[in-house]
């Protein structure tokens, strides 16, 4: 398309008083002989109709809105997918944070100026990406237990096919194997309901079951995935939108807490095992046969133990609680102890705790020492912790270990793979063992055909991964969802909500695929990033660090690209040394001359110049409110937004640091394990990256300390003008830039 | 996890519930305790737990740990002056005064006297009230204060001397005996009634 483009200035909000508006129009016209307009209230309707006018008539399609910051009014400065729209921030992070009418103030306007009329001469129209195939809608749900059931009917309820692979022969998961549940509102136990479920789903002429099967192989991505089934033996293949992976869970194993007596005694049993008799009619020894009288329940068992299970499981009191009641049912005289280290029965489940201790079930708080038999009978002996004396229990039935959950994907073993050729801690074969969070941590259950690995990586404990703080469905392998017990242990109610909201997010991914625009966090982006292969060197940077696992291989080495699984977040932009990866609206040449557009004074004007790439998701809305709160800081730094600090290419530190900036700061997401990174590895990659930056800044001969990482929340605002001020004092140490004036 | 004494000499105390089920029978809202969930809002809340050998809190795992003798000896459940701290405070809404003041008129009615003389001074209140209906300050005094003879009567009269003047200065006790209220009959029959119901106070 022909660019016509028009600056525009908004001199409301303070703008006008703060900046002179005239002089910042001879910048434009000087550096970059645009026309610029100026209005009083650019937002305001004879603003909007201006901009609307200017479109219809003059055929203007490329806007330069110097106004507000981009990230408030996008949906009134929104002008249709036909225009491209610049958004210069002049109010939060100039008219408001810095001293009116200055000379400071004013380079800092202009500079933001020409920054964006430098974007938008590069910016070329995103179109959206078409897949040759047709693309496919329907819902692939791998587990038929409550999650998957739920996720499945909530599909169909929607007007959308859903495929179902159970493992088992029948549906219903463990639910189906419980005898009672408790639900709300927490007051007495409930039937399961869970046939009814079943017959809904399997009456549903929208759902299409398989039983007896298993996911051989996914291929393609969303809206093209390719799902290989093998079904009571026979293959079939279906053309799949999205999945939603509800594979639920497994008992902790049993066998490794023989200090509970398990596997010693017979008449020591797990919790599932308890479950399975009481369903099957009547509660007896195990050992004999007998009655039970005296149960004890063991909470905990191998649970928040950083020797067996570290975490909480969330559910393991309650089902204590459920049996309990039924060897009350079964013989009010039974008398029954529950040893807790703190019974959690979150939200109202705290009723059933109530009626439990009504019921007169003796709760005792401490940790076991002992389990033993004695005359046939077993004894417990524990640390009280609110007696703070050693007791003990005798002539007792029955004890029940309360076992946490382990997520199905779960392997027992960690797997090997062989190792590449540097890795330090490879053994004699040659293999090493793979990190949770790789793709190939995981007992089968997609057998996705990705070159990142063929299941969902999954955080420390084995679960999936999900951005737990902000967006819990997504995973790290775009329109595929977990939901359920497999993504964390959750209770049946829980559940239905949990598998609600996954269905929900696999549908809006086949909707948004089909449109060629991204799904969550960039929802709604048109770009994806195109790869000139002539210069590619077949590195695989871009294949390794794509968060989404978006790239794979073709049979030469060559990557491969799937645009319907990429979340548009410019991680392999960051990484692809030849920088030959670029989106539409986003590149590396473009950033590049969007930091050579900054205009550098000359050293004895003692007027350093500091850029700072900074992250569109957490840090510039933070740095919006730190302006919205009036705050001050240094008017020496040039802030240009990026997708992600993983976006960020190293050349242009390069670039900044050739040209006389004396400083770099990013401003991105935390990292590590409780990360807040929108694109999760971005702001990690982007750490890891600076620190082979240190050669470049060699090269230069430039001090370190002129390039600085710093992780900041959405909260952190109150922080920022702080570290920015800090830095400006670690530049002022360190003196100018010796390249200035090159 | 609490510090774990080891008093049983090594030997793990064993755990029953009979305690606890004489406790449910006979004891003013004793079924109560089976709610607490152990929180320990109550010994927070009470103004005298730091003058007492358990708090309320420990009370209720005492009982049904088994451990009658500590229960009942308790001076806990004698010290307990009915400032309703922990009753309105308590999220299971256990009445922890009316089950404090059960405990100790049970554990009175069982031949324990906890603390001798809280018990003397609520036999005399008592009496007081059944011949008045209401307290005469330097009858209820001089009786308290020589529960134990003569010698710690007159050292105790001395340290309260000034509180004494001060009383009798601003006619909060008079020289004179006080005179029974009106309608003492009445108020008598009500005693009596209370006294049939096991609800005769903690005293002796
Ligand atoms: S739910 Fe209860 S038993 Fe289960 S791990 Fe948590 S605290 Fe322990
Ligand atoms: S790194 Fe980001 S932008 Fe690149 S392919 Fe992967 S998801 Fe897409
Ligand atoms: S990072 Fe760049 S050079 Fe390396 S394989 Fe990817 S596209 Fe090719
Ligand atoms: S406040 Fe109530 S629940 Fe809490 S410890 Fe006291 S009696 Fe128990």
């Amino acid at each position: 398309m022909d660019k016509k483009t028009i600056v525009y200035i908004c001199t409301g909000c303070g703008i006008g008083d703060a900046v002179n508006v005239d002089q910042l129009k001879e910048v434009v016209d000087e550096d970059f002989s645009l026309p610029c307009k100026d209005h009083p209230f650019l937002c305001g309707p004879e603003g909007l109709a201006m901009l609307k006018q200017d479109m219809e008539s003059e055929g203007v399609n490329t806007f330069v809105l110097a106004a507000c910051s981009g990230r408030v009014n996008y949906d009134v400065f929104n002008l249709g997918p036909e225009a491209i729209v610049e958004r210069v921030n002049l109010r939060e992070q100039v008219a408001w944070s810095m001293p009116p009418q200055d000379e400071d103030t004013q380079m800092l306007a202009e500079d933001n100026l020409r920054i964006a009329c430098a974007k938008v001469k590069d910016t070329k129209l995103p179109e959206a990406f078409k897949a040759e195939e047709e693309y496919a809608k329907d819902i692939l749900v791998v587990g038929g237990g409550l999650a998957g059931l739920t996720a499945a009917l909530e599909t169909a309820k929607a007007g959308y096919n859903a495929v179902l692979v159970e493992k088992e022969a029948t549906l219903g998961g463990w639910l189906a194997r419980n005898k009672k549940r408790i639900t709300m509102p927490y007051k007495e136990l409930t039937d399961t309901g869970i046939e009814d479920l079943v017959s809904a789903v399997t009456g549903n002429p929208k759902i299409k079951v398989y039983t007896s099967a298993s996911v051989e192989k996914v291929e393609g991505g969303p809206g093209l995935f390719s799902v290989a089934i093998k079904a009571d033996g026979n293959a079939v293949t279906e053309r799949i939108g999205a999945i939603v992976q509800a594979n639920g869970w497994v008992p902790y194993d049993a066998n490794k807490l023989g200090h509970l007596g398990y596997g010693k005694f017979k008449d020591v049993v797990t919790n599932v095992e308890f479950e399975l008799m009481a369903a099957g009619g009547k509660i007896a020894r195990p050992s004999d046969g007998k009655e039970v009288k005296n149960t004890l329940f063991i909470q905990c068992a191998g649970s928040r133990d950083p020797e067996h299970l570290p975490y909480c499981s969330s559910v393991c009191c309650m089902v204590s609680l459920k049996q309990a009641t039924y060897l009350k049912e079964q013989d009010p005289e039974a008398v029954n102890y529950i040893l807790y280290k703190d019974m959690r029965t979150v939200g109202q489940a705290e009723d059933f705790y109530r009626k439990a201790q009504n019921d007169g079930n003796i709760f005792i708080r401490g940790s076991v020492k002992e389990v033993g038999e004695s005359g046939g009978k077993l004894f417990v002996e524990a640390d009280d912790e609110l007696l703070a004396e050693r007791i003990r229990i005798e002539e007792i039935d029955l004890v029940v270990l309360a076992v946490g959950m382990v997520p199905a994907t779960k392997p027992l073993q960690t797997p090997r793979i062989k190792a590449p050729q540097d890795a330090p801690d490879k053994d004699e074969e040659g293999m090493i063992e793979v990190q949770p969070d790789s793709g190939f941590f995981a007992t089968p259950a997609l057998r996705l055909a990705y070159r990142q690995g063929p299941e969902l990586p999954t955080l420390k404990y084995g679960f999936p991964d999900s951005h737990f703080i902000c967006f819990p469905y997504e995973s790290r392998r775009t329109g595929i969802y977990a939901t359920g017990c497999v993504r964390k242990p959750m209770e049946t109610a829980k559940v239905l909500d949990d598998a609600v909201g996954a269905a929900m997010k696999a549908i809006q991914c086949c909707e948004a695929t089909a449109n060629g625009i991204a799904v969550h966090p960039r929802a709604g982006d048109m770009s994806y990033p195109e790869f000139n292969m002539n210069r590619c060197t077949q590195c695989k940077r871009c294949t390794e660090e794509c968060p989404f696992g978006a790239i794979n291989e073709d049979e030469k080495g060559n990557p491969l690209p799937n645009p319907t699984r990429c979340r548009r977040c410019g991680v392999c932009m960051g990484a692809c040394p030849e920088r030959i990866i670029s989106f539409k609206n986003y590149s590396v040449p473009m950033i590049g001359n969007m930091i050579k557009a900054i205009h550098v004074p000359e050293e004895d004007e003692e007027k350093p110049r500091v850029v700072a790439l900074i992250c569109e998701n957490d840090a510039y809305p933070a740095l919006d409110m730190a302006g919205i709160k009036r705050m001050k800081w240094s008017p020496y730094v040039r802030f240009i937004p990026v997708r992600c600090l993983g976006s960020v290419n190293l050349v242009w530190v390069a670039d900044a640091l050739s040209r006389g900036i004396d400083g770099l700061l990013l401003f991105g997401c935390r990292h590590g394990d409780d990360y807040q990174c929108h694109f999760i590895k971005g702001s990690e990659l982007a750490n890891t990256r600076l620190g082979k930056v240190s050669e470049t800044l060699d090269r230069l001969a430039l001090e370190s300390d002129r390039v600085k990482f710093v992780e900041v929340g959405i909260s952190d605002y109150h922080k920022i003008p702080q570290i920015i001020d800090e830095f400006m004092e670690t530049i002022e140490s360190v003196g100018p830039n010796p390249y200035k004036g090159w | 996890m609490g510090k774990i004494e080891n008093k049983g000499g090594g030997r793990p105390v064993g755990y029953n519930t009979s305690f606890a089920e004489e406790v449910f029978r006979n004891v003013d809202f004793g079924e109560e305790i089976k709610m607490c969930m152990q929180c320990g809002v109550c010994a927070a809340s009470c103004p005298l737990s730091l003058k007492m050998d358990f708090s309320p809190r420990k009370i209720f795992t005492l009982i049904r740990a088994g451990k009658r003798e500590e229960v009942l000896g308790s001076q806990a459940i004698m010290l307990c002056t009915s400032c309703y701290s922990c009753k309105v405070r308590c999220p299971r809404k256990i009445p922890v005064v009316d089950v404090m003041h059960g405990l100790a008129n049970y554990a009175l009615r069982q031949g324990f006297v906890p603390r001798k003389n809280t018990s003397v001074f609520g036999g005399e209140f008592w009496r007081q009230i059944y011949k008045l209906g209401r307290i005469d300050e330097k009858d209820l005094s001089r009786r308290y204060f020589f529960a134990d003879g003569l010698v710690p009567g007159i050292k105790n009269s001395l340290e309260m001397m000034d509180m004494g003047l001060q009383m009798l200065l601003h006619k909060r006790m008079k020289l004179l005996p006080e005179r029974p209220i009106k309608g003492i009959k009445a108020l008598r029959r009500m005693l009596d009634k209370a006294e049939q119901m096991g609800k005769g106070g903690a005293r002796a």
